[in-house]
């Protein structure tokens, strides 16, 4: 029996009232992810990449066509059943890191175990130790976020999606804030790590390198997809 | 409890904006606490002033009466209670009665003769037995001659004025008393008709409370004030039955016909004479001031033709004071607590504008509505509840500093309102404490309801774009 897909968009569209003006982000998007995927979804701003990463985030609702998500469609899913989703299925690496301010780096990557009620200590010391020592952080353990570069803070991003093992990792233009050596290491780091662990990584970008890492290319213009290409297949 | 962490740090990360806030608290709280504890004080001393030195803890008084009785009051006589000493026989062998004391409120005319000249001055009096009143109310200091001679069978008879009464008669009338001066009594009624009785100034007193109210109160024994006004008589069973019969009849022949009854004239051998006192009020000092509920009933019950008052319905608008400035500070605290909640859901909603962002990511990550409605809840609880401390700790020092010794002396004449005179010394109790946290937790909800409904209102796709 063949494998769900991890996520199913089917002709999903997007509709945004800016103003007086209707304004279509996406017009019938079809696409599918499966586990262990690197895609990366290229396109020009206000291409609608963004978007089809909120949908797949359930952190936005599609105005038509389906969302189906581990084979759930989430039409109909109450708020606190997407919230659950958001908790233990899927991880966010935003562009401008989104970091809790007042929380140190430890205190940044331990949260999501903490919104997951993990109350063993241990378990959470450990694995928050696990992706500080993947993500080169031991040093900063105690820094808040103010107290970091660009690219240490988009470790911590990196470390905090991380550290509940989500299923899907969904990455908004991760190096877009970052000089381009420190985008290089970023994206070298996640590149290993779905290597390694078998996470999905959605990425949303135009930055030719993550073009270049991703495995497979969905390219998207317009709120259509343009172009759909698998690497060396 | 990271929920904690993160209001914690995000209060200390505005510092400034929330020390401000956080001051108003203080000021509040202290508000509260030293006002109440201030009002709460006036209420105890001034209570305890009343109760001791004026009202007891009950007053027994005639069912006819439309007014409440009041030693503080010098309108229209009370209506005379009837059977005052078999009531006050009952009280003496009654096991809650601390103390009891008949007292008659009037008011008369005093004809001085001095150096050929005659006075006719106003006079207020209280007509008690002087031993009974001393016994049960020490508010009295005297200052010239005596307070009655109780010694050998009986009170004397005569007239004690106060000092203040004596220094009026000599500003206003230019006549100058002293004890042992002769005067007459003068009564007033309604009908105009006058008695005149004999007597002479025993003494001089100053009250030690309540000065504004029992300076113009002067003494008289009770044996005089029974003749002043007439309150002698014939026992009714002494008298013929036809004649007892034709008075209680409501016919005027029955009335008119008792002249031809008696046409040979009445036997007065035969007659039992009777003196009532003409008190109008009996005071009454408990054992124990908590039985006063149940002892009304009994009174009530054991005792025709009463009712009965109790202390604050007695003293009138001094037992009201400090309720009046309990309500000014309720007032005060209200409007204070009422600005303290919009800037704090000004202060709050700001926080939450600059920082959907923050709250987005957090609901991106899987945080429930109730996580982010605990940060900010936990917020308005450390600053007013750190701020409610602070205030507390200063009202504490300060009611220790200001409210002991002496107390808080203020101008004598507030002083006399206020508890009857001297400093006004501040009693620690939980109450106070207990009301401004009360009020605390009710302003740290209001104040977060609304920024909370505008927090939870966050979506995630703010995590996109709030940064």
């Amino acid at each position: 029996m063949p494998e769900a897909h991890v996520i199913e968009l089917s002709d999903v569209r997007k509709e945004y009232l800016l103003g007086q003006t209707r304004v279509e982000a996406l017009r019938g998007v079809s696409l599918t992810v499966d586990k262990g995927e690197f895609i990366a979804i290229a396109g020009p701003s206000g291409s609608g990449k963004s978007t089809i990463l909120n949908m797949i985030g359930c952190i936005d609702t599609p105005t038509g066509g389906r969302v189906i998500i581990n084979g759930r469609d989430i039409r109909g899913m109450s708020d606190k059943a997407l919230t659950r989703y958001r908790r233990v299925t899927v991880s966010f690496i935003f562009q401008s890191f989104n970091l809790i301010p007042v929380l140190d780096v430890y205190e940044n990557i331990e949260l999501p175990l903490l919104l997951q009620k993990i109350s063993d200590v241990k378990e959470r010391r450990q694995r928050v130790m696990h992706f500080i020592e993947e993500t080169g952080l031991a040093d900063r353990l105690k820094n808040k976020p103010g107290e970091l570069s660009g690219g240490q803070r988009q470790r911590v991003a990196i470390a905090r999606a991380l550290v509940t093992k989500p299923v899907l990792v969904l990455a908004d233009e991760p190096t877009a804030n970052l000089d381009s050596a420190t985008g290089g290491r970023i994206l070298d780091l996640m590149s290993e790590i779905n290597a390694r662990e078998g996470t999905t990584f959605v990425f949303s970008t135009h930055d030719q390198k993550i073009m270049e890492h991703a495995r497979r290319l969905v390219r998207i213009h317009d709120g259509l997809i343009s172009g759909d290409e698998v690497k060396g297949a | 409890m990271v929920t904690l962490t993160i209001a914690m740090r995000s209060l200390l990360r505005r510092k400034v904006r929330m020390v401000l806030i956080g001051l108003l608290v203080v000021l509040g709280t202290m508000l509260i606490v030293i006002g109440e504890t201030f009002s709460l004080s006036v209420k105890q001393s001034s209570k305890s002033a009343i109760v001791n030195y004026f009202t007891g803890d009950l007053i027994i008084y005639s069912e006819r009466a439309k007014d409440n009785p009041s030693p503080f009051s010098f309108t229209t006589p009370l209506p005379v209670v009837p059977d005052p000493h078999r009531i006050e026989e009952w009280l003496a062998s009654h096991p809650m009665v601390e103390k009891h004391v008949a007292i008659a409120q009037n008011y008369g005319l005093l004809s001085i003769e001095k150096q050929g000249n005659k006075y006719e001055v106003p006079f207020i009096f209280y007509a008690v037995d002087p031993k009974q009143y001393r016994a049960a109310f020490p508010n009295i200091s005297v200052e010239e001659g005596r307070f009655y001679d109780t010694d050998g069978g009986g009170p004397e008879a005569g007239v004690v004025l106060s000092a203040f009464q004596k220094e009026n008669y000599a500003k206003n009338y230019s006549v100058n008393v002293e004890p042992g001066d002769a005067v007459t009594l003068l009564s007033l009624s309604d009908g105009g008709s006058v008695n005149a009785v004999p007597s002479r100034l025993v003494g001089i007193y100053k009250p030690k409370y309540y000065t504004n109210v029992f300076n113009y109160i002067n003494f008289l024994d009770i044996k005089s004030y029974a003749r002043l006004y007439n309150f002698t008589g014939v026992d009714a069973s002494s008298m013929p039955e036809s004649f007892n019969r034709a008075l209680a009849s409501e016919s005027d022949d029955d009335i008119f016909g008792l002249a031809g009854s008696f046409e040979s004239g009445l036997d007065t051998k035969n007659l039992v004479s009777r003196e009532l006192s003409g008190y109008t009020m009996i005071v009454v000092k408990l054992k124990n001031p908590a039985d006063a509920t149940a002892f009304t009933g009994e009174i009530t019950r054991q005792n025709s033709g009463v009712k009965v008052a109790t202390w604050s319905e007695a003293s009138g608008f001094f037992a009201y004071i400090s309720r009046i400035i309990q309500a000014v500070i309720y007032g005060a605290t209200f409007l204070i607590f009422l600005i303290v909640v919009f800037i704090l859901m000004n202060t709050l909603i700001i926080s939450v504008l600059e920082r959907t962002g923050e709250i987005g990511t957090l609901r991106a990550m899987g945080a429930e509505k109730s996580f982010i409605t605990a940060v900010f809840l936990w917020e308005s609880f450390l600053l007013n509840g750190a701020a409610a401390l602070c205030g507390m700790v200063v009202s504490i020092v300060l009611v220790a500093t200001i409210g002991g010794g002496e107390g808080i002396l203020l101008p004598d004449i507030i002083q006399q309102y206020l508890t009857g005179g001297g400093g006004i010394r501040l009693l620690v109790t939980v109450r106070p404490f207990a009301e401004a946290l009360a009020i605390i937790i009710i302003v740290s909800l209001l104040a977060t309801i609304y920024p909370i409904k505008v927090a939870t209102a966050v979506t995630p796709l703010k995590a996109m774009t709030g940064n």
